[in-house]
């Protein structure tokens, strides 16, 4: 038999397992096996070869779907919550810092003019200012402050 | 906390197919402990078998499974569905155990089980059996675990992915980073490998 068709097979059995082959090389395959015996070997051996390969046993270490289990949930418990109010809260803060910083000029004529109809010293308004400045940042400070120490207390 | 509620029975869950990718996604982006619960359960043999086939011994195996899914715990959001969960499952897998050998020696995975390593395929029937029947089978078991020592960890990789798995070549070649062609490649001669070794036939 031509040496070119025993090639043939050989690799038609192994594209059988790993790609997949027609109909029409099926056909061809089983007739030539049909007739060799050596590439009938051959696809004997490989089927055997793959079916003691699927058939493996192998036994799980004691408990290691649980143990497992343990561990992921200790790691949860150490990873950063995801917190969509937080992400929220830091957005507002972000709105506002851009508004604060377009408005300053605008804040400090004002203060200017309260401080000047009113009569007051220009270091009282201008204290003002500063106040106008810190409160919401104090504010939001205080907030996520007052979230962790509800989170702490939740934990406990 | 609510990692710290005892776990049910996954009811939520009950349901799932592990082809539900998208269900999977929600739940790792939410680390769900029902889902985390249930994908350990179900995909621990299959991840422990490719994890064994990979490093060639079970302490390493164990401690990379575990590691695998603190990995997945800690990445889930990075899920989106769009792969099959297994596929994704064992990237990680795969990864880890690569880092780890990069670190040990800056060399390719098929040093995994160079003739210098001691480690041997540490497999064991999960069936009790007559002491006679033991023997035969840890005897059969030996010299299975050598004869697959003899084939290059990355042939052995795809086998297990391909005939062990079942995946498709083109799942493999997302696991392996690689372009189909390779997995193919690699996959004719794991195949010639694994005929020739199993069965004692001529190369």
């Amino acid at each position: 038999m031509n040496g070119n068709l025993h090639s043939r097979a050989q690799l038609l059995i192994a594209q059988q397992r790993i790609e997949g082959i027609s109909a029409e090389e099926q056909t061809w395959l089983s007739a030539h096996v049909a007739e060799c015996e050596s590439c009938s070997a051959l696809q004997s051996q490989t089927a055997q070869a793959l079916s003691a390969f699927r058939s493996m046993n192998i036994e799980l270490p004691k408990n290691l779907a649980a143990r497992t289990q343990l561990r992921v949930r200790m790691r949860a418990e150490k990873l950063p919550t995801h917190n969509p109010g937080r992400l929220l809260l830091w957005a507002i803060a972000g709105v506002s810092w851009l508004l604060g910083l377009a408005s300053a000029p605008l804040v400090w004529r004002g203060f200017e003019w309260v401080g000047g109809e009113l009569g007051l010293p220009k270091i009282v308004w201008q204290l003002g200012v500063a106040l106008w400045w810190l409160v919401p940042g104090v504010v939001a400070t205080g907030a996520v402050l007052l979230q962790k120490w509800a989170r702490a207390e939740r934990t406990e | 906390m609510i990692w710290a509620i005892p776990f049910s029975s996954g009811a939520r869950y009950a349901s799932l197919m592990t082809d539900d990718t998208k269900s999977i996604a929600r739940g790792l982006k939410h680390r769900d402990p029902e889902l985390f619960d249930l994908l350990i359960e179900q995909y621990q043999f299959r991840l422990f078998r490719y994890l064994l086939h990979l490093t060639a011994s079970r302490e390493r195996a164990e401690d990379f499974f575990q590691e695998t899914w603190v990995r997945v715990l800690e990445r889930g959001a990075q899920y989106d569905g769009k792969w099959k969960f297994e596929a994704w499952l064992f990237t990680i897998a795969r990864n880890l155990v690569l880092d780890w050998h990069r670190r040990k020696k800056p060399e390719s995975l098929d040093s995994l089980t160079g003739p210098d390593e001691d480690a041997t395929f540490d497999v064991k029937d999960e069936k009790s059996a007559s002491p006679l029947e033991s023997y035969l089978n840890q005897e059969q078991r030996e010299d299975m675990d050598a004869s697959l020592e003899k084939i290059p960890a990355v042939y052995r990789e795809v086998l297990v992915l391909r005939f062990q798995e079942e995946m498709q070549l083109e799942e493999i070649a997302g696991v392996l980073s690689t372009p189909v062609s390779t997995v193919k490649s690699r996959l004719y001669r794991g195949l010639e490998s694994l005929r020739v070794v199993m069965t004692g036939g001529a190369a």
